[in-house]
C-alpha cells in the first residue's frame, strides 16, 4: 500500500472511529436534522415545494461539508503540528508529495462521508417531489470540488498561519463570505456588486447550479459555466495548500 | 271596521320588521387575481363590501372572516391561526349609505372543499349580519412529510451518539 493511501486510510479513521472526528459528523447530523425538523415543524415552511427544499438542503450540505472541510484541512496540518504529531510524520520514509497527497485523500473522505450522511436527509425532505435525483448528483458533482476546494483551502491556511486558531477564524470568515449567497436574496444578489462577486464566487456557482437544476428542471450538462467556476476553485486552493505545504515542510 | 283592523296589524308588523331589519348588508367576492385552481400554500383574496343601507349610523361595527371545511367527515370550522393574519375590521361607525371595502387574504394551508363568509355586528344591532358563502377548492401538493423527516432527523444524530460514546471508553481502556 503506498504512503499516499496509508496516510488518507489514517486520516478518514481519524474522521469515523475517533471521538474527535465523530463529534463533528455528529454536529454536522444535528445541524441537518434541526433544519428538517423546522421544515416539518413549521406551517410556512412545510408547504414549500419539495424542489425549493431539496434545493435549500443541497445549499445547507455544501455549506456544512465546506465548513467540515475546512476544519479537517486545518486539523490535517495545523492541529497535527500543535499536536506534535507533524514532524514525526513529515520525517516518516514517504515523500512530501505523498504527505500532501494522503492529507488531500484525508479531506476528500470526509466530504465523502459528509456526503452520504446527507443523502437520506435529502430523500427524507424532497422524494415526493421533482428532481431529487438529479438534485442529488448535483450536489455531488457542484459540492466536491467547493468542499474540497474549503479543505485545501483550510490546509493551506493551517500552513500559513502560525495556530490553528487563526487559521480557524479566516477560514470561517472567509467561508461565510463566500455561503452569503444562501443567506441574500435575489435582490441584493442582482445589483452590480452582487453580481460581480456572484461571478467569481465558487459558492455562488454551485447555488446557482442547484437552482437551475433542481427548481428550473435543467439539465446538469447545461451547468458549464458553473463547473468551470469551482473546478477553478479547487485548482486555485490546491496550489494555495500545495505552497504552504512546501513552506512548512522547507 | 275590519278593513281598519288589518290596515293596522299590516302596519304594525311592518313597523316591527323595520325596527329589528339589520341596517347592514355584506358582499364577498374572490379576488379577480385568485388562481383558478388553487392549491396548498397559494394565497387567495376575497373582497368584501360592507354597506349601511340603514337611515341611522352603525355604531361600534365589527366584521370578521368565518372558514368551515365541508368535506365529507371532515365538516368543521377552520382555525384560522395560520391561514390569515387579518381576520376582522372595526370602525367606530359606519354612517347611512357609507360602505367599508376590505380584502381579506388568506394563505391556504389544507387541501379540501371551504366556504368562506364574513359576518358583521354592532355595539347596538340585534341581528348578525353575513355575507353569501365564497366557495373554494385547495388542492393538495406534496410537501415535507413528517413520517419521513422524523425517523432521518432522529436517528442518525441518534446513531452517531451512540458511535460516539461507544468509542470513547474503548480509547479510555486503551491508554489506561
Amino acid at each position: 500500500m503506498s504512503a499516499t493511501t496509508l496516510i488518507a486510510r489514517k486520516e478518514a479513521g481519524e474522521l469515523l472511529l475517533s471521538p474527535r472526528g465523530l463529534a463533528w459528523l455528529t454536529a454536522v447530523a444535528v445541524a441537518l436534522s434541526a433544519f428538517a425538523l423546522l421544515l416539518v415543524s413549521n406551517t410556512e415552511l412545510s408547504l414549500l415545494d419539495n424542489a425549493q427544499v431539496v434545493y435549500d438542503m443541497a445549499g445547507i450540505v455544501t455549506g456544512l461539508g465546506s465548513l467540515l472541510g475546512l476544519v479537517v484541512g486545518i486539523d490535517a496540518v495545523a492541529g497535527e503540528r500543535e499536536r506534535g504529531c507533524l514532524v514525526p510524520l513529515l520525517l516518516a520514509p514517504a515523500s512530501r508529495s505523498a504527505i500532501l497527497l494522503g492529507k488531500l485523500g484525508g479531506v476528500a473522505i470526509a466530504w465523502a462521508v459528509m456526503y452520504a450522511l446527507s443523502l437520506p436527509y435529502l430523500w427524507a425532505v424532497g422524494s415526493t417531489g421533482q428532481n431529487m435525483a438529479d438534485g442529488m448528483l448535483v450536489c455531488g458533482l457542484l459540492g466536491t470540488p467547493i468542499v474540497l476546494g474549503f479543505g485545501f483551502f483550510g490546509m493551506g491556511l493551517g500552513c500559513w498561519t502560525r495556530s490553528s486558531r487563526t487559521a480557524l477564524l479566516t477560514g470561517i470568515v472567509a467561508l461565510l463570505v463566500a455561503a452569503s449567497p444562501l443567506l441574500l436574496g435575489p435582490g441584493l444578489r442582482q445589483s452590480a456588486v452582487g453580481a460581480m462577486f456572484d461571478a467569481v464566487n465558487p459558492f455562488s456557482a454551485a447555488v446557482d447550479a442547484y437552482d437551475a437544476v433542481i427548481i428550473d428542471s435543467q439539465t446538469i450538462a447545461a451547468q458549464g459555466a458553473h463547473i468551470l467556476v469551482a473546478a477553478a476553485w479547487i485548482v486555485l486552493t490546491l496550489v494555495f495548500a500545495r505552497s504552504g505545504f512546501a513552506k512548512v515542510t522547507r | 271596521m275590519k278593513l281598519s283592523a288589518f290596515v293596522l296589524a299590516v302596519g304594525l308588523l311592518l313597523g316591527q320588521h323595520a325596527l329589528h331589519a339589520a341596517p347592514l348588508s355584506i358582499e364577498l367576492q374572490p379576488a379577480a387575481a385568485n388562481p383558478a385552481a388553487p392549491q396548498m400554500g397559494d394565497n387567495l383574496t376575497f373582497h368584501s363590501v360592507i354597506r349601511n343601507d340603514g337611515a341611522g349610523p352603525v355604531d361600534g361595527l365589527i366584521a370578521w372572516i368565518s372558514l368551515v371545511q365541508v368535506d365529507k367527515g371532515k365538516e368543521q370550522p377552520v382555525d384560522l391561526e395560520d391561514w390569515s393574519a387579518h381576520k376582522a375590521v372595526t370602525a367606530a361607525a359606519l354612517l347611512p349609505g357609507k360602505a367599508i371595502e376590505t380584502d381579506w387574504p388568506m394563505r391556504l394551508i389544507k387541501a379540501g372543499h371551504y366556504r368562506v363568509a364574513i359576518s358583521a355586528a354592532s355595539r347596538t344591532g340585534t341581528h348578525l349580519t353575513t355575507s353569501a358563502f365564497a366557495d373554494f377548492t385547495v388542492r393538495q401538493k406534496p410537501v415535507v412529510e413528517s413520517r419521513r423527516v422524523l425517523p432521518v432527523a432522529f436517528g442518525i444524530p441518534l446513531l452517531l451518539g451512540v458511535a460516539l460514546i461507544w468509542r470513547r471508553p474503548r480509547r479510555g481502556t486503551g491508554s489506561g
